[in-house]
């Protein structure tokens, strides 16, 4: 399976150097190298049909009638020891916990405005900054219930760098669950080789912090998981997670407001809504507050929110947090709120509403990344190295139009991880990153071990997103260090 | 606690599984009673078949003339056709989709491999095949269904309302198979020679009633006969009597009414067209007519249809 196996000069996850693997990697590495290429490929069509049979795919309207797609799956895991995840975990929550200090800042006492840690003019033009929320009392001070933060490995340090912080609706935790679930019907004796870390958990947990923030209290608060329905591309994750978590799964039509209380309709009448864990976002919660053409959204959802009536999860005008122009100052919301060093580094980035850092960017077009703040799932990007002449010059544009609407990072190698090439039949080197999910239940941050990973799986390419030919693996957090 | 839409889907996805399946067993046994008759026959046959799934407009346009082959591709595969098997399987599985997270992951991995079948049979090449193969896949996949939905689902009011579904819909394609076929039978006075007898054979076959026919009656295919089977047997799991008993048995357990009252109209309409089913005869109903009865039988079933619609799925809500 390894046949002309490359490393490249990027950090390889599996291998020290050519043809030697990580200690942690080395039963794995056996485990493929005593596979006969047709022997893979019929576990990868296993695997494959156990996706399809349980309808895990989304689906693409370009022929008119909707064919169905599977997200691709690479049976090569991803392995972590453990002590490079506790490093993560750390690192994850002191983030976690500053995110939501500064949420509580931001629409209550905003100190750290006055303190001028951050310009308030940065904060103020965030588009996902919502007055409405400023000195509304959220149920525990909590605003990050869930929160999906991107991790890259650089190849030149090999430490992980934060990429991104997803703190509105973060989706794909539902394929942690089903890669794991395939994965250990798939490779079972290969799994059973590794003392992997158990994720599924996470619905338990998640279930258990909604539970803690019903405003009625009790033990059997009315929870439900709002979605857009079934055309959302996650709605596959929607309906996993409530049947997981033993929750209604409901659209906005199913809810009404009455008097400041939220209630769904069932088929004896109606029932009182505690609890509401949303998919759907911002803007389209309440026509009556946000977007008046939103159809998904339940009209008087929002003074049912103000009032302490019902709680939500996320909270709303989270948005501000994971503001791609705020990300770079989270680590300096570390030092500030928490008095620690950040224990992961953020990717070095420009700000465009910065003039000295415009003028630089403007001038390196060609070798950096540029990404529009307010953008999530890899649109309104542009990767200097790969962009067409007009493209740069679209860019460029852009950025003397609006720059506060852009940032920039230098193009990091990702570090790479052996994957099945379907082409060959083998082995190849391909980008990976990681997105963790933490649960936070406002004393302690929750992370099941691991993650998504996701992989590109064109040659070459560094963009993971399932929409550009993206796929995922399982990701294995080891009991131990091999 | 179930909410209004989630009923409403169950209750729809049941229907449309009927559906389905009806009509597969509809297109399977007059096909093969068809190959083996005369031309005249032949033609006969095939619009009532048609007829049968109430979309004879629809197929007029798309075709003009009824042929073996035009039937059996717009009965199953065709997507102008509202009711076609294909179509009815993907109404299935969308109902489904929106109330995954209600149902058991094996009821929702069979409907969705049903649907993933039953997509990708090749129209022509079954065409060239003959119905047999396409359709009694179908009706095993009905079946499935109904086997993994008892098994895995919780006997609860949503397992009611799926219940409800079923029994409604087939009631009503039992009524139209009756009615469609005794009328073309007996206006084509062919209801006494050998080929009339061949197609009421048919008839039962459509509704797995010859064998219990031969059985129950010791005789030759009397109209009469197979009518009085289809419209008021008890105990016979397609007859319209059978059904809107078990309608009105669904309706009460979800709203928990006596057996001497009810709840909404629904019940009421139910319950009333119960009674008469129990206690009117054959020949009662012979006396009046046959399609009229049978046409309000449709109409009662259409109305019922609507109360628990008004009364579980779109109520209004005052605030």
């Amino acid at each position: 399976m390894f046949r002309d196996y490359e490393t490249g000069p990027f950090f390889d996850e599996m291998f020290a150097a050519p043809g030697q693997p990580r200690p942690h990697y080395a039963t794995m590495f056996q485990e493929l190298s005593g596979m006969a290429p047709s022997q893979f490929e019929e576990l990868r069509k296993l695997a494959d049909f156990s996706f399809l049979l349980q309808g895990i795919t989304f689906t693409v309207y370009s022929d008119g009638r909707g064919t169905e797609r599977l997200f691709p799956f690479d049976l090569v895991p991803r392995i972590v020891p453990h002590a490079e995840w506790e490093r993560i975990e750390r690192g994850l929550g002191q983030r976690v916990r500053a995110l939501n200090l500064f949420l509580q800042d931001v629409y209550g006492p905003q100190r750290i405005l006055k303190d001028r840690v951050i310009p308030r003019s940065l904060v103020y033009s965030c588009r996902h900054f919502c007055r409405h929320m400023i000195g509304v009392e959220v149920p525990r001070g909590i605003y990050t219930h869930i929160a999906g933060i991107d991790l890259v490995r650089d190849s030149k340090s090999g430490e992980y760098l934060v990429l991104e912080d997803n703190v509105r609706t973060p989706s794909g935790i539902s394929y942690v669950l089903e890669n794991r679930q395939v994965m250990t019907r798939t490779l079972p004796r290969a799994f059973q080789l590794h003392d992997v870390l158990p994720v599924d958990h996470y619905p338990a947990e998640l279930t258990q912090i909604l539970r803690r923030i019903s405003p009625r209290g009790g033990d059997r608060p009315v929870m439900v998981l709002l979605t857009p329905g079934i055309h959302n591309s996650a709605y596959f994750e929607h309906t996993f997670l409530a049947q997981q978590m033993g929750i209604e799964l409901v659209e906005g039509r199913d809810l009404v407001v009455d008097c400041d209380i939220v209630y769904m309709k069932t088929i004896h009448g109606l029932t009182r809504v505690d609890v509401i864990y949303r998919r759907i976002d911002d803007d389209f919660l309440d026509p009556l507050a946000f977007r008046p053409d939103s159809i998904l959204g339940i009209p008087g959802l929002m003074g049912a929110y103000r009032a302490g009536n019902v709680a939500l999860a996320n909270a709303v005008g989270n948005g501000v947090a994971d503001d791609k122009a705020i990300y770079a100052y989270v680590p300096a919301f570390i030092r500030y709120y928490l008095a620690e060093e950040p224990v992961l580094s953020n990717v070095e980035t420009y700000l465009c509403s910065n003039p000295e850092h415009l003028n630089y960017v403007l001038d390196h077009l060609s070798q950096l990344v540029v990404k529009a703040v307010g953008e999530s799932g890899g649109y309104g990007m542009l990767i200097g190295p790969a962009a067409s002449a007009a493209a740069i010059a679209d860019f460029r544009e852009r950025l003397r139009a609006n720059p506060r609407n852009y940032i920039a990072q230098p193009v990091i190698a990702l570090s790479r991880c052996p994957s099945h090439d379907p082409a060959t039949g083998r082995m190849a080197g391909r980008h990976i990153d990681l997105r963790p999910y933490c649960l936070f239940d406002g004393e302690r941050v929750v992370i099941v071990p691991g993650g998504l990973t996701r992989v590109a799986l064109q040659p070459g390419s560094l963009v993971v997103n399932s929409s550009q030919g993206g796929g995922s693996k399982d990701t294995w957090v080891l009991r131990g260090d091999a | 606690m179930m909410l209004s839409r989630i009923a409403d889907s169950l209750f729809w996805m049941a229907r449309y599984m009927e559906r389905a399946e009806d009509t597969a067993r509809i297109l399977d046994v007059n096909y093969h009673m068809m190959i083996e008759q005369s031309p005249q026959a032949y033609r006969l046959r095939w619009d009532p078949l048609v007829s049968i799934t109430g979309e004879q407009e629809r197929f007029s346009a798309q075709y003009g003339q009824a042929t073996p082959r035009n039937v059996f591709e717009f009965l199953a595969f065709s997507s102008e056709n509202p009711s076609s098997i294909v179509q009815c399987i993907t109404n299935v599985r969308e109902n489904a989709r929106t109330i995954r997270d209600r149902i058991s992951r094996e009821l929702w991995e069979d409907i969705n491999s049903l649907y993933h079948t039953a997509t990708r049979y090749n129209p022509e090449d079954e065409i060239a095949v003959g119905p047999h193969r396409f359709c009694n896949y179908i009706k095993f996949g009905s079946h499935s269904f109904h086997g993994v939905a008892d098994d895995t689902l919780p006997h609860d009011e949503g397992w009611n309302f799926l219940q409800a579904g079923r029994a409604l819909e087939r009631a009503e394609m039992t009524a139209r198979i009756v009615d469609v076929e005794y009328h073309k039978l007996v206006e084509s006075a062919a209801a006494a020679d050998a080929a009339g007898n061949h197609q009421w054979m048919a008839v039962l076959k459509s509704v797995a009633a010859y064998e219990f026919y031969r059985r129950q009656y010791h005789a030759g295919i009397e109209p009469e006969k197979v009518a009085e089977l289809l419209v008021l047997h008890a105990q016979l799991p397609r007859s319209i009597r059978f059904n809107i008993a078990a309608v009105q048995q669904s309706l009460r357990a979800i709203s928990g009414s006596g057996p001497d009252a009810y709840a909404n109209e629904a019940e009421r309409l139910t319950g009333k067209l119960h009674e008469s089913l129990m206690y009117d005869r054959i020949e009662d109903i012979f006396a009046r007519g046959l399609h009229a009865f049978l046409a309000d039988v449709q109409k009662s079933c259409r109305s019922i249809g609507e109360h628990i619609a008004r009364t579980y799925f779109y109520y209004a809500v005052v605030a």
